[in-house]
């Protein structure tokens, strides 16, 4: 502390109040626009006027207010200012600035022109914080992406917040520090203190929540589990209430592979954005939004830069849709891009921003509006109209693009009450990556590209072309003749195959047999038939 | 287009007159009692209540339409509406009007046909029941439609979802064929399920059935028309089978309109607790017979007829209770096994997974195979034999 102050008296006595040399600071920060970052620099000038800080270089509200913030902070840090005006210019001026994280380069750039920096120590610095009214500085949302942004274009070194120096080390080859007030920031860039540093990045593996080793008896759904699981395919449960959907979707993602750590990149900066605590974690993301949920809440939205929704929240994850018929037709349909591309698009007035929602659908709907159809014992109380219409809302534009269909009934008092028999998770889970490998490495062969920004093949994603050339004549042929005598479309034919592919792969058999492809016909329910 | 031109309007009518006259109708006497019902349908109503208790009801009802000038526009509009449907209409009293109705003083002024009646003396039978059908009760109706198909025993039902759809698309393609009566005009698609290109009205048609309607072809169906026709089931068959219904079920209307023309009813009993059981169990305390199997069914025709009979004995649903093992199928030995227990009720597949005792890949490997070759067939209830698994 004392030689903080021995060095702020020391700084601060002269420079500050010599107007006439005029420094042009130079800060680089990061303008984000959804989870791309353009370099932005903050220039700042002590110019003629009142004293006042003014910011000019289309600063957004937050940004506006890092004026008084800073003010504030340099007050209560002991680092005079100029009786001057100091004018701040972000430029280039034609991007829109966003976000608290621009109070500490803009703090850096004042207090330089202020002649408590000197302006040759801020070269290369990209800095990313927020300032606050005590001079301390604290994470700002997206310091990731900001991270990410400044290592691709060539930035020397990355000044964060302490407690975000975590997340900002999750980028390689950056050199970052971490600061824990505004003296401090000062002390770092010139030179007097090294700052925080970063520890060996910690790579989470968060508990990966209910085991599969629970659910009693159900062997139909738990194998249809790892097939969703093996293949990536969407899936769609329909039964009514209590016969185990959601308790069935939430074990998912214990069986599915941990993700790469560049997709776990992917995941955290989604996070980051979002400002909620950002980890390294392996274990694929579940979400379960609420079926009132909007659509601009499920796909994102927002005026000016959309954020993103549930189905980038749950990107490389599980996507749970919950009482799917619910939720109203419009509000699913906009799934179908995402689902179809791993990728959202919005457009704003401001902006054009694309969020990765490369996410795994599990849907659940209940046989009729009551609920109770097909429930032993309980009769349904729904007209055979009202059912109707209930199921002819399950086929349409989005769930046609599901390939798994389960019809789950409760299951019965003697297996609830017998011991639980099933496998645990990770014996499935290693199964699962088995599977999973020959596919991806069957898919690499075939020579399928990646369509999007996915890191890996699913057996969902691949080319029909590739699907048909991975499978023999015979197997296709038995399933022509099964989609004939079903009255099926060609979409299911392509969705059967696909199936029918990663069922060989769980068995680990390159050659598709044709009784993969009855079983893949049999994971199919015609979802429109009679009640 | 054609409108516009009064010529053209003359010619397009003239020939929707044509068409119905082929049908051995009168014309005009048709264009006026049309247009005397759809204009004031409570005079018409009463004037046709008070024709049928005369010797010749035709002739009366003839009498009353033909007070109307002709041909007029509504009745010109109602004929081609049947005209361009490929409906012929019979009138009371026309040799086109099945003789059943004739017989049984169920004859309405007149019945719009579409397809092919059968004729007097080939066996029919009426299998009725409710919309709000259960899986066991399609299932019965369908067994029961289709034994009695194969016989050679016309079956006719009211083309309503339920029960009434379970019999007329098991018995489309079998020999005895089916027929609907509509509860509405031919122009009105109700139930939307079976109205459509493909759907079951179609087919029956297409399969050589009929669709007949006592209303004209705009009428949406509403409860007393509905009722009404019941009247017509009831006099077009020999014996009326109610299958599932609840205790104020239409198909006890159907029953009553029966036991007035004096012919057979039977019920199908169900679980008593369930909802469905209640017509059935109400027509058993009254005295109607019980039909536990398609034998029932058989045995309760007329002995005029009982040709239908033979044909039975010689093949297609032998006599007796079923003691013989199932019936080969190619799912796996222990799953047929449960399949057949639940019969014709549907078995979902977690239950058949955990009672048979098979792997669920391989189980429902076979169960596609099953599908293909038509033993089983499957929906969001479940899996069910198609067919009796005991014959």
């Amino acid at each position: 502390m004392s030689a903080g102050n021995s060095f702020t008296v020391e700084v601060s006595a002269g420079p500050a109040s010599d107007t006439s040399s005029r420094v042009l600071a130079r800060v680089g920060a990061v303008a984000l626009t959804g989870l791309a970052g353009a370099m932005v620099t903050a220039e700042a000038v002590v110019a003629g006027g009142l004293p006042q800080i003014r910011i000019v270089g289309l600063p957004d509200a937050t940004v506006r207010e890092a004026a008084d913030r800073i003010r504030s902070a340099c007050q209560q840090s002991a680092f005079s200012l100029p009786g001057a005006k100091v004018v701040v210019n972000l430029a280039p001026a034609g991007i829109r600035k966003v976000g608290s994280g621009f109070d500490l380069p803009i703090a850096l750039a004042v207090l330089c022109a202020a002649g408590h920096i000197p302006p040759d120590r801020l070269d290369g610095i990209v800095a990313w914080g927020e300032v606050g009214l005590d001079g301390g500085v604290s994470p700002s949302a997206g310091t990731l992406p900001v991270a990410t942004a400044a290592r691709r274009n060539g930035a020397g070194r990355l000044m964060v917040a302490s407690q975000a120096l975590a997340e900002a080390a999750l980028v390689a080859g950056l050199d970052v520090v971490g600061v824990d007030s505004l003296r401090d920031a000062v002390a770092v860039a010139a030179g007097h203190r090294s700052g925080a540093r970063p520890g060996p990045v910690a790579v989470s593996h968060s508990p990966h929540g209910p085991d599969l080793a629970a659910v009693r008896g159900q062997h139909v759904a738990r194998r249809c589990l790892e097939l969703a699981a093996v293949g990536g395919h969407h899936m769609l449960m329909v039964g009514p209430p209590g016969c185990g959907k959601s308790m069935l979707a939430r074990r998912l993602p214990s069986i599915l592979p941990p993700l790469a750590h560049e997709e776990a990149l992917e995941v955290a900066a989604i996070r980051s954005i979002m400002g909620e605590r950002v980890r390294l974690d392996l274990r694929p993301p579940f979400r379960d939004p609420h079926h009132a949920t909007s659509t601009a809440g499920l796909i994102g939205g927002g005026s000016g830069v959309a954020r993103p929704g549930e189905v980038s929240r749950a990107h490389r994850g599980v996507l749970f849709l919950d009482e799917v018929l619910e939720t109203p037709r419009a509000t699913l349909d906009a799934l179908r891009e995402p689902l179809e591309t791993g990728r959202v698009v919005l457009v704003r007035s401001q902006s054009r921003v694309t969020y990765p929602a490369a996410v795994q659908l599990v849907a659940a709907a209940n046989p009729c509006p009551c609920g109770r159809a097909g429930a032993a014992g309980r009769p349904c109380t729904c007209r055979p109209d009202q059912v109707a219409r209930h199921r002819s809302r399950l086929s349409g534009p989005l769930l046609d693009r599901i390939d798994l269909h389960l019809a789950m009934e409760p299951v019965s008092q003697d297996v609830l009450v017998g011991p639980s028999s099933g496998e645990s998770s990770d014996v499935v889970a290693a199964r699962v990556v088995a599977a999973r490998a020959l596919a991806t490495s069957r898919w690499s062969e075939f020579g399928a590209q990646p369509s999007g920004p996915r890191a890996r093949m699913l057996t969902r994603d691949v080319s029909s072309d590739a699907v048909r050339a991975s499978t023999g004549r015979p197997a296709q042929r038995r399933l022509a003749r099964a989609i004939e005598a079903f009255g099926w479309s060609a979409r299911a034919f392509d969705r059967c195959l696909r199936v029918a592919r990663t069922i060989a792969d769980v068995d680990g058999r390159d050659r598709v047999e044709p009784a993969d492809v009855d079983e893949a016909v049999a994971h199919r329910v015609d979802l429109d038939g009679p009640s | 287009m054609i409108a516009a031109d009064p010529g053209a309007t003359t010619r397009a009518g003239g020939a929707s007159w044509a068409h119905v006259a082929a049908a051995g109708t009168d014309p005009q006497a048709l264009a006026g009692i049309v247009e005397r019902a759809a204009a004031d349908p409570r005079g018409f109503a009463t004037d046709w209540r008070r024709a049928l208790h005369t010797d010749d009801p035709g002739s009366a009802i003839r009498a009353a339409g033909t007070q109307a000038v002709l041909p007029s526009p509504t009745g010109q509009r109602v004929a081609q509406a049947w005209s361009e449907g490929c409906v012929r209409v019979a009138l009371a009293g026309d040799p086109a009007m099945p003789e059943r109705l004739v017989a049984t003083s169920a004859q309405p002024p007149w019945l719009a046909i579409r397809g092919a009646v059968r004729r007097r003396d080939t066996p029919a039978v009426a299998i009725v029941g409710s919309r709000r059908a259960s899986a066991y009760g399609r299932g019965i109706a369908a067994w029961l439609a289709e034994a009695a198909g194969a016989a050679g025993v016309h079956v006719v039902s009211g083309g309503a979802v339920g029960i009434d759809a379970a019999a007329h698309g098991a018995a489309l393609d079998t020999d005895g064929g089916t027929t609907v009566v509509l509860g509405c005009g031919h122009d009105v698609a109700y139930p939307r399920p079976h109205a459509g290109p493909g759907k079951l009205f179609e087919r029956v048609v297409d399969a050589g059935g009929a669709l007949v309607s006592e209303s004209l072809p705009h009428e949406p169906p509403r409860p007393w028309r509905v009722r009404s026709r019941n009247r017509l089931i009831a006099a077009l068959v020999d014996v009326v089978v109610v299958v599932e219904g609840g205790s104020r079920s239409g198909s006890l209307v159907t029953a009553t309109w029966a036991a007035d023309y004096g012919i057979t009813v039977l019920a199908v009993p169900g679980d008593v607790r369930a909802p469905g059981s209640g017509a059935p169990l109400r027509l058993l305390r009254d005295g109607a017979g019980v039909c536990g199997s398609p034998d029932d069914l058989l045995a309760a025709l007329p002995q005029g007829i009982d040709r239908a009979r033979d044909d039975v004995a010689g093949g297609a649903v032998p006599d007796g209770p079923a003691t013989s093992g199932l019936v080969a199928s190619s799912l796996p030995e222990a799953a047929a096994a449960v399949l057949a227990e639940a019969w014709p009720r549907p078995v979902t597949m977690a239950d058949l997974a955990a009672q048979s005792n098979v792997a669920a890949g391989t189980l429902l490997a076979a169960i596609t195979a099953a599908q293909v070759a038509g033993q089983v067939t499957r929906d969001l209830d479940g899996l069910r034999l198609c067919r009796d698994p005991h014959r």
